[in-house]
Order: C-alpha cells, then structure tokens, then sequence
C-alpha cells in the first residue's frame, strides 16, 4: 500500500475511468482493498451495461407521424399566409393611391390575395425534393388527378372569357389553384392520398 | 448503446428527411426507438412519463432533424434529444429540491439495509438525479461535463453524484453482488 490512506470512491471511479491522479492510480495497483474495490466498479458498469433493452409498449410512431405532419402543414399555411398579406398590403396601397372606390378595392385586394396564395404554394411545391416525390401506388393516382385538375384551372384562367371583368370570379379560381397546389405538396411529401380533394 | 444506422445511411435519410419523406423518418424511428425508450426508463420514473419522453424526442426528431450537422453519430445527436427532454420533465416536476433531501436520509440509512437486492432493483432504488447520472456515464458513455450541461450542474458535482450512487450500489447489492 502507498501513502497513508486509502483512495475514495471518486478517486477510483476517475482510475477506472481513465482520469485518475497518478497517486490514485499507484495507489489502486498496490493496495489489495482498493484494487479489489475499482475491480467492482469496473464489474458493476459491465453488468449495467448488460441489461436488457426496455422495449416500447406501443408502437409510437403514427402519432408521432401524425402531429409532425400537422405542424408543418401550419407551418406552410402560415408562410403562405405570411405572404398573402403581405401581397394584399402592397395591392391596398396602389389602389388607395390611384383612389379606387372602395368596392372595387375589396375585390382587387382579394384578387392579389388569392394570387399570392397560389404563387406561396408553387414555390412549396418547386421546393419538393424530386427523389420524395409520389411516384407509385394510390398517391400517384392523386397527383394524376390533381394535376388535371390544377390544368383545368389553369385552362379557365387563361381565358378571360370564362371569369369577364370580375375580380372576384377569378380570385376564385386562384384560391381554387392554390388549394390544388397545396394537396399536391402534400401527397408528395406525406405519400398518402388525402379523400375529398 | 451503438450506433444501429452506419453514418453514409444516416446522411442519405437525414437527407430525404429534410425534403419531406416521412418514409426516412419512419427509418430513423424504427431503428432508435428501443434505445430511446431505455434511455427514457432510466431517467423518468414511470413507464408512463418514458413513453411520453419516447414520443416528443421523436417529434423534436422530426421538427430538427436538418439541425443534425452529419459529423458525430446519429445516435449520439438523438441521445442527447432524449435525454434533455427526460431530464426537463423533472426539472419541470420541481423534484429537484426536495430530491436532495430525501438523497441524504437515504444516504443514511443504507448502511443497515439488510436485503440484497439484484442490480435492476438496486438501480431502481437511487434517486432519480443520482441513477441519471450512473445510467449517462457508465451506460451511455458521457462525460461529466457533458452530463452538467444537461442537468444544470458542475462537472464536479456530477462526479460526487456517481460516487455516492455507486456506494449506495454497493451496500445494496452485497459484497458478491458486483462478482455474479
Ligand atoms: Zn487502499
């Protein structure tokens, strides 16, 4: 034994561990008790490591799937909101100064809205990794569908003949573009085919 | 624990994950979801309060996966989700106080315990700060600095918490307890 006294409990632990003093290390070579005790120490992690894993009740993963899903649909509704606004300011302001009547400047405001809608959710559904998106099974038939769908808009809106001088017909179709779009992203994001869309 | 996804797999679906493929995600739930629930019955004090912490550490999981830098394992970056969260509970639960008095009565009173419990009773039986901090070091290999930044503690205070755990473990399992 070297020095006068034994080591302490944390003196071993940092020995066994890699970090001990060198008194602490000289120590626990030569003293039987100490030795003995970092041997247990060294035992007792082996055996703590050695316990079986705990296995999950339940599975957690589709509520977990689940609210990740919601939240990033909030969050993207939210940006695409965030913009819209944004739109519609920058539209209140140009009509109030050309001092459109007030009407008239509701239906533009709604118009620019719903075209910002639309074009928030282009830039979401361009920002869709090619490699994640849908390509097979049920949720391939739903981009099928829906891209008809977002042509069929695109057709009427590309006809001024189908929505005449009324802004608020053709904020329609926009707001109808964007709610196409935002099912898209989210078929090819989530894999699944929403019903009624 | 180890690693269960090789590094290369885990940037390809932490890739994926991060352009919106939940199939990725799944991936990464399926392969750390037992060592997170482990993980989760050690530091909280029901099965209950582990499911939980299994389920927001997988959310958080899914919400930053980008946050991952790619370099240090999966595993690693995912461990240290769980335990934060595990830890936040009783943080939340304000044991914290009073868990450290109840530690010293019963710091006292191991020396005339007079059964010899088996290692997962013994464990069982620490307060909860002092077998977090056995579980992350011995178990999960973390430093003690790594442990005081989780828990809100010196290095040093860390390193005293395992020595007295670990006497406590002593007196509990027996001389032979350690050799079985
Ligand atoms: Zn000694």
């Amino acid at each position: 034994m070297s020095g006068e006294r034994h080591a302490t409990a944390e003196e071993l632990l940092a020995v066994r561990d890699g970090e001990g003093s060198a008194w602490a290390k000289a120590h626990a070579a030569g003293c039987a008790e100490c030795g003995g005790e970092l041997y247990r120490l060294e035992q007792v992690r082996s055996q703590l490591r050695a316990l079986p894993a705990f296995v999950p009740p339940r599975d957690r993963w589709g509520v977990v799937a689940e609210r990740a899903r919601r939240e990033r649909r909030q969050r993207r509704l939210s940006g695409a909101a965030g913009l819209a606004a944004a739109a519609a300011l920058g539209g209140l302001l140009l009509v109030a100064v050309q001092g459109t009547r007030p009407d008239a400047l509701q239906a533009q405001t709604t118009l620019r809205s719903a075209m910002a809608r639309s074009q928030a959710m282009e830039q979401v559904l361009q920002g869709v990794d090619p490699d994640a998106r849908a390509l097979g099974g049920e949720a391939a038939g739903a981009v099928v569908d829906l891209q008809r769908r977002l042509e069929t808009i695109d057709a009427r809106l590309g006809d001024p003949a189908q929505w005449g001088n009324d802004p608020a017909s053709q904020a329609q179709l926009w707001n109808e573009r964007a709610g196409l779009l935002s099912a898209l992203v989210d078929v090819h994001t989530t894999h699944v085919a929403y019903a009624g869309l | 624990m180890a690693d269960t996804i090789p590094l290369a797999e885990a940037q390809s679906l932490v890739a994926r994950a991060r352009a919106g493929d939940f199939g990725a995600l799944e991936h990464v739930y399926r392969a750390y979801e037992r060592s997170v629930y482990t993980l989760a019955r050690r530091l909280t004090k029901t099965p209950e309060d582990a499911e939980d912490v299994l389920q927001e550490t997988f959310l958080e999981v899914c919400r930053s996966l980008g946050k991952w830098r790619g370099d240090g394992s999966l595993w690693g970056w995912i461990r240290q989700v769980a335990a934060s969260k595990a830890l936040m509970r009783y943080r939340r639960e304000k044991l914290r106080a009073t868990e450290v008095l109840a530690d010293d009565a019963a710091a006292g009173s191991t020396v005339d315990v007079p059964l010899r419990l088996d290692l997962e009773a013994a464990l069982e039986r620490l307060p909860e700060r002092s077998r977090a901090v056995v579980w992350l070091h011995d178990v999960e290999g973390l430093t003690h600095e790594e442990i005081a930044e989780l828990m809100g503690m010196t290095a040093s205070f860390s390193k005293s918490q395992l020595a007295r755990a670990h006497q406590k473990l002593r007196a509990w399992l027996g001389e032979e307890g350690a050799g079985r």
